[in-house]
C-alpha cells in the first residue's frame, strides 16, 4: 500500500543523481527489495509507472532485485526449506534459535541514463 | 547510455529525519513509542487507560495519525494531555517528516513519554522509522491469534506486543497461548502484555514498563 511513496522516493533519488551530472533522461533504475521489507515488487512496478508517466522519463524501466532473508540454525546449520514469508526465529526442526541475515534491503542500486549530449550526438 | 552506481537507501530521507528526531528526544529525555496495529484494535483506548492510570505522575503527550477526523486527538485532549492530530489524507503510514512538522507547529512542551499512534495498518508503518525508542504492536483478541504469523514483519520489529480487549476472551475463540508462541517465535526475548482498557487488566504492568524504560533511557543518558 505504501509502494507509491517508495516509488516516489526512488524516482526522486534517480532524478537527483542525474541532475547532479547534467541534463539527461532516465532509462532504467535497479532496486534491491528484501523479503522482510513488506513491499510487493509487482505493486512497486505499477506505482513506478504511475510516478514516471507523463514526463520525459516516462519510458524508464524499474528492475526489482528480490533478496530473500537467509535463516541459519545454530544447531542444524542452514535452514533451507520454508514457504516464502515464513521466517520464524525458531528452528522448525530442533526448536533452537535461528539467526536471520539480510532480507531488509530497500535500496536503489544503480541507474542508466542518456545525457542530452549523447542524445544530440545520435 | 551511462550507468551510475547509486547505492542509496530508498528511505534515506526518512532515515535522516528519524535520526534528527531521535537526537531531539534524547536531549529532551523523552521516551517515545510508535504504536502500530490494525484499525480498531484499541490503540486510543489503551492510551486513554494509560493517561487515567498515570494521571498526575508522568507528563504524557500524543501524536495521532489518521486518514481523517480529529476524533482520536480530541479523546486524549479531553483527558488533559497535549495531543496533535496528523491527517494523512489517505496515506497509510506516518513518516518522520510529518512527526517533525507536528512538533514544530504544536510544541507539546516538556514530556516524559510521547506516544505516536500510527495510522491503523499492520504493513506500511513497519518500514518507517519515526525516531522512536521502540515500536509497540497491538493485537486485539477479536482479530484472531494468527495475526503475528500473517503479518510477521511488525511483530518481529516490535519490542513489545500488547494484547488488547482481554475482557472479551470468554466470548471469542482467541487462543492466547498460540498468540504468545507466535510472538515469541518472531521476537525472542520480546515482551507480551495482556490488557483490557475496560477492566483495567494489565494496565498497571504496561505503566510499569513505561516507567522502567523511561528510567533506563534517562539512566543511560546521565
Amino acid at each position: 500500500m505504501h509502494e507509491l511513496s517508495l516509488a516516489t522516493e526512488i524516482y526522486r533519488t534517480c532524478r537527483a543523481t542525474i541532475d547532479a551530472r547534467g541534463p539527461g533522461r532516465l532509462d532504467s533504475a535497479r532496486v534491491a527489495i528484501g523479503e522482510l521489507a513488506a513491499v510487493e515488487p509487482e505493486l512497486l512496478v505499477y506505482a513506478w509507472e504511475a510516478v514516471v508517466s507523463g514526463g520525459r522519463d516516462a519510458a524508464a524501466r524499474l528492475e526489482v532485485e528480490w533478496h530473500p532473508a537467509r535463516q541459519t540454525c545454530a544447531t542444524c546449520g542452514e535452514v533451507r526449506e520454508r514457504a516464502p514469508g515464513n521466517w520464524l526465529r525458531i528452528c522448525p526442526a530442533c526448536g533452537g534459535p535461528v539467526q536471520i541475515a539480510g532480507g531488509d534491503e530497500l535500496d536503489v542500486i544503480d541507474l542508466t541514463y542518456t545525457s542530452d549530449e549523447e542524445e544530440a550526438a545520435k | 547510455m551511462t550507468q551510475v552506481d547509486v547505492r542509496q537507501r530508498i528511505l534515506s530521507d526518512n532515515a535522516a529525519a528519524a535520526a534528527a528526531l531521535r537526537e531531539r528526544f534524547a536531549a529532551a529525555h523523552t521516551l517515545v513509542l510508535n504504536l502500530i496495529s490494525s484499525p480498531g484494535s484499541g490503540k486510543t483506548a489503551l492510551l486513554e487507560a494509560t493517561v487515567r492510570a498515570l494521571a498526575g505522575g508522568l507528563r504524557l503527550g500524543a501524536i495521532e495519525g489518521d486518514i481523517a477526523t480529529e476524533r482520536d486527538a480530541d479523546r486524549l485532549r479531553a483527558l488533559g494531555i497535549p495531543a496533535h492530530q496528523i491527517l494523512t489524507g489517505g496515506s497509510c503510514h506516518l513518516d518522520a517528516r510529518q512527526v517533525h512538522g507536528a512538533l514544530e507547529t504544536h510544541d507539546p512542551g516538556p514530556l516524559d513519554v510521547l506516544f505516536i499512534e500510527n495510522v491503523g495498518n499492520l504493513v506500511c508503518p513497519t518500514s518507517y522509522d519515526l525516531g522512536e525508542d521502540f515500536k509497540v504492536a497491538l493485537l486485539s483478541v477479536t482479530e484472531g491469534e494468527d495475526k503475528p504469523f500473517k503479518y510477521p514483519a511488525i511483530f518481529a520489529k516490535a519490542a513489545v506486543t500488547v494484547v488488547t480487549k482481554a475482557d472479551l476472551l470468554p466470548y471469542v475463540s482467541f487462543k492466547l497461548e498460540d498468540a504468545r508462541e507466535q510472538v515469541a517465535a518472531l521476537r525472542p526475548g520480546g515482551t507480551l502484555l495482556v490488557t483490557s482498557a475496560i477492566t483495567g487488566q494489565g494496565i498497571a504492568g504496561w505503566c510499569a514498563l513505561l516507567e522502567e524504560r523511561l528510567a533506563a533511557k534517562r539512566g543511560a543518558a546521565s
